[in-house]
């Protein structure tokens, strides 16, 4: 068989990026994107940011002390997805096999592009090059024989690094790594293995696959399977979609059931704009609540016939919030989601529209709307003038 | 209870009844069969919560009584015997039935009779009598367009419509629709609707391939339950609640493209289609080229994956030359369910129903919305 050749492409410091690129003030300053009103999470950290021990996912409050002078904004997701796309549109045109990981990374199989293109380092240098141009942004990339080996090689380029790690090189690539470096072996994993004696990839690499099997079960088997550099994962175009779902933490805490309304009703919008864009419908509406003193609930109901349409999605959890007996304490966080998610038909057309038909096809239309004007193009009355205004501000994403 | 009877007959009615009890009923009995002495032959009876069979097999009664057994056992046991005759005793202290035939014998444990829940049998003059090979016919032409698992119940069903002097059964999954109109000759006086679960009709067809008895349909007193009556066999359904969508209106009236293609060629070309459709979601092309004496239509699918294929047929064609994509097993039942060597189909551009039937036949009408096509 042919050698794999598996591209891994990774935006550096995405959110962050964006927000430089297009504010030349913000260039050569720590940047922080994420929640900044006293809650909330460090979504991405520009590198100047990293250096004060900033990074993605550290609460706000943290980064805020870490880096007192920091630029935090709140950032825009509709801006990102939209840059995201862009990116994910270059990809596509080296090879038709290209899956999105997140927002920012992706996997793409480059294996016989030799001929084409001259072989992947040729075409992860294009597509470097167009992403800077195109994009005015930066892309790390690795290039490695299997999925885990070239993510790992993007990580130990970045920023803007390209690092290629040749056919049978990839086991003395991983061996001086730290095992929690590892993909897949999360902070938790690595402070078991240490008990063993394990801290490099090497370590667990020459550790005996049955006592790993003892110890962690197939877990065991897996990471020694990729510690050894054995990873025969394809790259897959479309991922499966199990669910999809948003959340919102409050700037302040909570107390009214209307404002929980006018939240559930944005984040109706936006699960529902979602699943329409996908074109998934899905037959489980679930709704989360968090107390002030983060007591995290969530109860979930199943629907007739699966749904994408936001008036369904917004009235299932209602009702669901209904049955809640709401907590004295206020809340600070809300969150909707849709989940048992099924390919709505198909590009099968139906023989006659149901009334729920119908109002999917209205939210397709305000859907095609928001995408040219902005999503505050067209507002629910409820949300056009809320009691807390920031919930108009949240769901247009300014 | 003290019955003799055929092996073979025994064996072929517990096959039959045996298709309608119950697998995962949190009733016992339903597990069960009902064997009882009447009028000088032996009722088999099992039901589900869909449907029941009663059959009537001939036997020598020498006592009355009745009392149920669990079906798969007796079933393979009856099953596994030489066609002799076979001797049923039951013990009536301890429910269990005696079995005997030749070298071999086997107590049976029962559940009482009594605990089986009545299946009605429909009195009176039935709403409608059929020919049961034209029943049989007609519901394999429209069941396999009910839907399998759509929340719409009524879906799930065939909506039978009896006016005065016709019958017509209708099915669809939201996507296609199949249509079948069977004359009747003795007037129905008034005009009733009712909607049996496409699962029951299947099991009816399968009972009326051997049957040379008219099929007699009854409903019940309060409408909720459906009876067919043929010869020694009675199967009866729950009705599914819910009103069905006005099929005429689905049904378009006009057209701008005609095409008449043989059966045979549409449905070897469909099925090789179908083969490089399946990867993807199912789509097969049909474009079509207008000419009076030698039109075209050229059949297509393409898996980007696989490779692709191309069938051209003659066909005559009349009207505006039109592309149009359908799920290939849409289409595949639906010419299945034809038996003319010819079919017609009716296009109206790329996004609106096409209409297929047989040209030797206006019975039969099989209506299917198209995919989108990106030309």
């Amino acid at each position: 068989m042919a050698p794999r050749w598996i591209i891994h492409a990774d935006l550096d410091a995405f959110f962050a990026a964006v927000e430089q690129r297009d504010n030349p003030e913000l260039r050569g300053k720590p940047v922080m994107v994420g929640g900044r009103m006293g809650r909330g999470v460090v979504a991405a950290a520009s590198y100047e940011a990293r250096a004060f021990g900033i990074h993605a996912a550290m609460p706000a409050a943290r980064a805020q002390r870490l880096c007192p002078h920091g630029i935090f904004l709140k950032g825009s997701y509709r801006k990102y997805q939209a840059e995201s796309a862009r990116v994910m549109d270059i990809l596509s045109d080296y090879s038709p096999t290209v899956e999105p990981l997140s927002i920012d990374e992706a996997f793409l199989d480059a294996t016989g592009l030799e001929r084409w293109k001259g072989g992947p380092v040729v075409v992860a240098e294009e597509i470097r090059e167009r992403v800077r141009e195109e994009c005015g942004l930066t892309i790390s990339i690795g290039i490695a024989s299997s999925k885990l080996v070239a993510k790992m090689a993007t990580s130990t380029g970045k920023p803007d690094g390209l690092v290629l790690v040749p056919q049978g090189g990839e086991r003395a690539f991983l061996a001086p790594l730290p095992v929690g470096d590892l993909w897949g072996v999360g902070p938790h994993m690595a402070e078991r293995l240490r008990v063993y004696g394990i801290r490099t990839i090497r370590q667990l690499a020459e550790y005996s696959c049955d006592a790993l099997q003892r110890a962690f079960g197939v877990w065991g088997v897996q990471a020694y399977q990729l510690a050894n550099a054995r990873d025969a994962r394809a790259v897959v175009p479309t991922r499966v979609v199990k669910s999809v779902s948003n959340e919102s933490t409050f700037p302040h805490t909570v107390f009214d059931r209307t404002t929980l309304l006018h939240m559930l009703m944005a984040l109706a919008e936006e699960v529902g704009r979602r699943l329409r864009a996908k074109g998934m419908r899905g037959r489980t509406v679930a709704l989360k609540l968090r107390s002030a003193d983060f007591v995290t609930q969530s109860r979930q109901t199943v629907i007739a016939r699966p749904t994408d349409a936001t008036d369904v999605i917004y009235a299932e959890a209602k009702r669901l919030l209904a049955s809640f007996h709401l907590h004295a304490g206020g809340y600070r966080l809300i969150g909707v989601g849709v989940h048992d998610l099924t390919l709505a038909a198909g590009g099968q057309l139906p023989l006659w529209l149901e009334p729920e038909d119908r109002l999917s096809q209205r939210d397709q239309a305000v859907d095609a709307i928001r995408e040219k004007y902005g999503m505050g193009a067209v507002l629910r009355a409820p949300l056009v003038a809320p009691a807390e205004t920031w919930v108009t501000r949240v769901f247009a994403g300014d | 209870m003290n019955v003799s009877c055929l092996q073979e007959n025994l064996a072929k009615g517990l096959a039959i009844v045996g298709r309608a009890v119950a697998t995962r009923s949190p009733l016992p009995v339903l597990s069960n069969v009902l064997l009882a002495t009447d009028q000088g032959r032996l009722k088999l009876s099992a039901m589900n919560q869909e449907i029941g069979i009663v059959h009537w097999i001939g036997c020598k009664v020498e006592s009355e009584g009745e009392v149920t057994v669990l079906a798969r056992l007796l079933g393979e046991f009856i099953g596994s015997l030489p066609n002799e005759r076979v001797d049923l005793q039951l013990d009536k202290e301890e429910l269990t039935l005696h079995l005997t035939c030749g070298r071999y014998q086997a107590n049976v444990k029962g559940i009482a009779a009594e605990e089986f829940p009545p299946i009605p049998l429909g009195e009176g003059d039935p709403t409608l009598v059929l020919d049961a090979a034209l029943l049989r016919e007609s519901i394999e032409q429209v069941a396999m367009a009910a839907a399998s698992d759509d929340p719409r119940q009524y879906l799930q069903g065939v909506a039978v419509i009896i006016e005065s002097d016709k019958v017509v059964l209708v099915a669809s999954d939201g996507f296609r629709m199949a249509v079948r109109t069977l004359a009747v000759e003795s007037g129905v006086s008034e005009k009733t609707e009712f909607i049996v679960p496409a699962r029951s009709l299947t099991e009816l067809s399968r009972i009326l391939t051997d049957s040379e008895h008219p099929v007699e349909i009854r409903l019940t007193q309060n409408r909720n339950q459906v009876i067919f009556s043929t010869g020694d066999i009675h199967l009866v359904s729950r009705l599914i609640e819910g009103t069905f969508p006005n099929y005429t209106q689905m049904i378009p009236a006009d057209h701008q493209t005609e095409i008449q293609v043989s059966t045979l060629d549409l449905m070897q070309s469909a099925r090789m289609a179908s083969y490089f459709a399946r990867d993807g979601a199912n789509v097969i092309k049909l474009e079509v080229t207008p000419d009076d004496e030698k039109g075209n239509l050229t059949i297509t699918a393409t898996a980007t994956e696989l490779g692709d294929n191309r069938s051209d047929l003659e066909a005559q064609v009349k009207g505006e030359e039109t592309l149009i994509a359908f799920n290939a097993r849409y289409l595949l039942d639906c010419v299945d369910a034809i038996n003319s060597p010819d079919v017609r189909i009716e296009l109206t551009g790329s996004t609106s129903p096409g209409v297929i039937r047989p040209t030797d036949d206006t019975d039969y009408v099989h209506v299917i919305m198209p995919m989108h096509t990106v030309r």
